[in-house]
């Protein structure tokens, strides 16, 4: 290289901002007549400076993401205890980066990104209660980490909650808390299937969480000798201390009441045939009329009876302490079809079922009143004082055939119904009757298999009973002729 | 499913700046997490948040609990709760399902109104429009010795008073609202009916003072 090549690469080097700046430093400090140890310390306390407000700019960048961030209002959901959770939120892409959020894998959740400016919290939450998560991210290089407080909460699994406490065996009048009956009815000589009854009674949630007991009840019969299918189902009012007792005896007192009439009753099977054969016949109507009343309004008035009783042998305890509901029916299949009476007093209900004419038949009006939970019960004396109450809460009716004769208490009726409008909608009562096949899977509630003398299908229609129903925890009890 | 909706109607006037607010704010997150552990109210009760200082306006619409997050409380200004009464009765309209004949309506509102001080709008007005409706239970707060008994008894019959707003006081009052909303829910449960006077919720801690 020769000495114009050197000059000029020196010259190359010399060039740009930091030669320029030493050239500078060099001309103010030589004007200034400072020594080395002087000019040491002003190179110092120049960079320093610089270096404040180089820290001071991080900061405000920093503050104003921060700001641009808060005002997006980042929040999440709520979640519950086991349940997917799924929660998506917003960063805005460039400005920041690391993003985590401190403890999230306690909760049961983890923060996942699309790699732009989505962010994702998902998972099933282990932990019940109320939390604050601290949402933690990068901006600016050299700049602490941000965050920022997001609260969310995570519910029990409501099914969680509702306890279950088995009712203590030594309380007066004790009952257990579930209870299931099959009735098989085997095929007679025409080997043609016969109609079974099963029927299941569970403890409500809302007892069962406290320990108090079942107040429904049920009862099931068959007269072998003369074919006759009797069923009654009763709920106690929650509100009677010992109406798990009333319901119990009102229900076996009406069955009992109608075996005894219908084991070997060939005048009233002469009456149900003469009418059938001429159901415009007023004397005939009214000559059956005569033997129903005999069978079914009696065996309303000795269950009001016996519960009357009952109370009456308690001394600390009154007739509307054993306040119940009841419904019974009765019903035998004839050669021209079958006959079925029955006795309504109280909510729930009671109903023929037939999905070969698409029709439902609601035997009788529940008692609901204008203002729910005001029911009337068997154990009010008034009941049988109305003068309408055999053409109000007696019916017999004569149909070919049915799919199933449903007896329930407003614990099934109420979840599944509603309103007393919806009792009368055929739609509504195919729905139940699928829910019956299909069970709820969601629940792991398998379904009711109702074929021709499946005993097993008792513990099916109990475990069918646990159906979930916000709000709808009462005792459920359900008796069906099919 | 029928709902059981509750309205939270707070003063957030200027007076209640610094500790009683704070205090409010403390005492709806137990409120709202004593409740989730409540199996009858997680699944029935409905909360909303009405607040009410220069002027009235609902901070929370009727949101069930498990989806409740509590909104954020700032006091300033005078104290607006004639309109905080119309606008209860505006938000219920809308937003408490009627009984139909094909399905059951919610049941009927409770109301908790809380307050340090006088009303400086035009009660009357704003009452006139609360009173045509129908509500379960309607509970008045009176916090503290600024606020005027006799001026919530024209609101309803079921009065209680705190006799400071201090946080120890105003924690045990949503204590007992919370309590009385669990009771709420059970009740509409067990008996199919609402509760409609004080001798139906459960008894009120010493702080809560039952103005006859």
């Amino acid at each position: 290289m020769n000495r114009s090549q050197r000059h000029l690469s020196r010259l190359a080097n010399r060039r740009g901002p930091i030669h320029d700046l030493e050239r500078i430093f060099d001309a103010v400090t030589e004007e200034a007549a400072l020594n080395p140890a002087e000019r040491e310390a002003f190179c110092r306390w120049a960079l320093s400076s610089l270096l404040d407000n180089f820290k001071t700019h991080l900061m405000d960048r920093r503050i104003e993401i921060e700001k641009q961030i808060k005002a997006m209002g980042i929040n999440v959901p709520n979640g519950t205890v086991n349940k997917d959770y799924h929660a998506s939120f917003l960063l805005p892409e460039g400005l920041v980066s690391d993003v985590r959020v401190d403890g999230v894998e306690d909760l049961g959740l983890s923060l996942t990104t699309d790699g732009y400016d989505e962010y994702y919290l998902s998972g099933r939450p282990v932990k019940a209660g109320d939390f604050t998560l601290t949402l933690s991210f990068q901006t600016l290089a050299g700049a602490p980490r941000s965050s920022l407080k997001i609260p969310v909460a995570f519910n029990p699994d409501p099914r969680s909650l509702w306890r279950n406490i088995p009712t203590d065996p030594n309380i007066p009048y004790f009952k257990e808390d579930s209870a299931t009956d099959y009735i098989r009815v085997e095929a007679g000589k025409d080997e043609a299937p016969r109609k079974d009854m099963v029927a299941a009674s569970q403890r409500g949630r809302s007892h069962a969480r406290e320990g108090k007991p079942r107040d429904d009840h049920f009862a099931l019969d068959h007269c072998y000798e003369s074919g006759w299918y009797i069923m009654a189902v009763a709920d106690g009012a929650g509100s009677a201390k010992y109406s798990r007792k009333g319901s119990e005896v009102a229900c076996n007192a009406a069955v009992a009441h109608c075996k005894s009439m219908l084991t070997d009753n060939p005048e009233f099977e002469k009456a149900i045939a003469d009418y059938a054969a001429d159901k415009e016949d007023a004397g005939k109507r009214t000559e059956l009329t005569r033997m129903v009343i005999d069978i079914i309004y009696k065996g309303a008035v000795k269950a009001h009876e016996a519960v009357k009783k009952v109370a009456a042998a308690n001394e600390e305890a009154k007739l509307r302490d054993f306040a119940t509901t009841l419904m019974f029916a009765i019903a035998k299949k004839y050669d021209f079809g079958w006959f079925i009476a029955s006795f309504w007093v109280g909510d729930g209900a009671i109903c023929l079922f037939d999905m070969n004419s698409h029709t439902v038949k609601l035997l009788g009006t529940p008692d609901e009143g204008e203002f729910s939970g005001q029911t009337r019960f068997l154990t009010m004396p008034e009941i049988f004082h109305d003068k309408d109450v055999v053409s109000k809460r007696l019916k017999m009716t004569i149909v070919p055939d049915f799919t199933a004769l449903f007896l329930m208490t407003d614990g099934v009726s109420d979840p599944m119904f509603e309103t007393e409008k919806n009792l009368n909608d055929y739609d509504k009562w195919l729905h139940l009757w699928n829910k019956l096949n299909t069970g709820f899977p969601g629940d792991n509630i398998p379904g009711v298999d109702l074929s021709d003398d499946n005993e097993q299908s008792k513990n099916q229609l109990l475990r069918w009973l646990d159906f979930w129903s916000a709000g709808n925890h009462d005792d459920r009890t359900i008796a069906i002729l099919y | 499913m029928r709902r059981l909706p509750v309205y939270l109607l707070l003063d957030t006037s200027g007076s209640m700046f610094g500790e009683p607010i704070e205090a409010v704010k403390n005492g709806m997150q137990v409120l709202v997490s004593t409740l989730r552990q409540d199996p009858y109210a997680l699944e029935t009760a409905y909360l909303s948040i009405i607040t009410f200082d220069s002027k009235a306006q609902q901070l929370t619409p009727l949101t069930e609990l498990s989806a409740f997050q509590q909104p954020d409380l700032r006091a300033n200004g005078t104290t607006a709760l004639g309109e905080a009464l119309a606008l209860v009765a505006k938000k219920a309209d809308q937003e408490v399902t009627k009984t139909t004949m094909e399905k059951k309506g919610d049941w009927k509102p409770l109301v908790f109104i809380m307050t340090d001080g006088e009303p400086t709008d035009d009660l009357n007005k704003g009452l006139a429009e609360f009173n045509k409706r129908k509500w379960g239970m309607v509970v008045a707060c009176a916090a503290g010795a600024g606020a005027n008994t006799d001026t919530l008894k024209k609101i309803t019959e079921c009065v209680v008073s705190l006799d400071t707003a201090d946080s120890s006081t105003i924690k045990a009052f949503f204590k007992w609202v919370s309590a009385s909303v669990s009771a709420g829910s059970m009740k509409v449960e067990e008996t199919g009916s609402e509760a409609t006077t004080l001798s139906e919720l459960p008894p009120p801690p010493p702080e809560v003072n039952i103005v006859l």
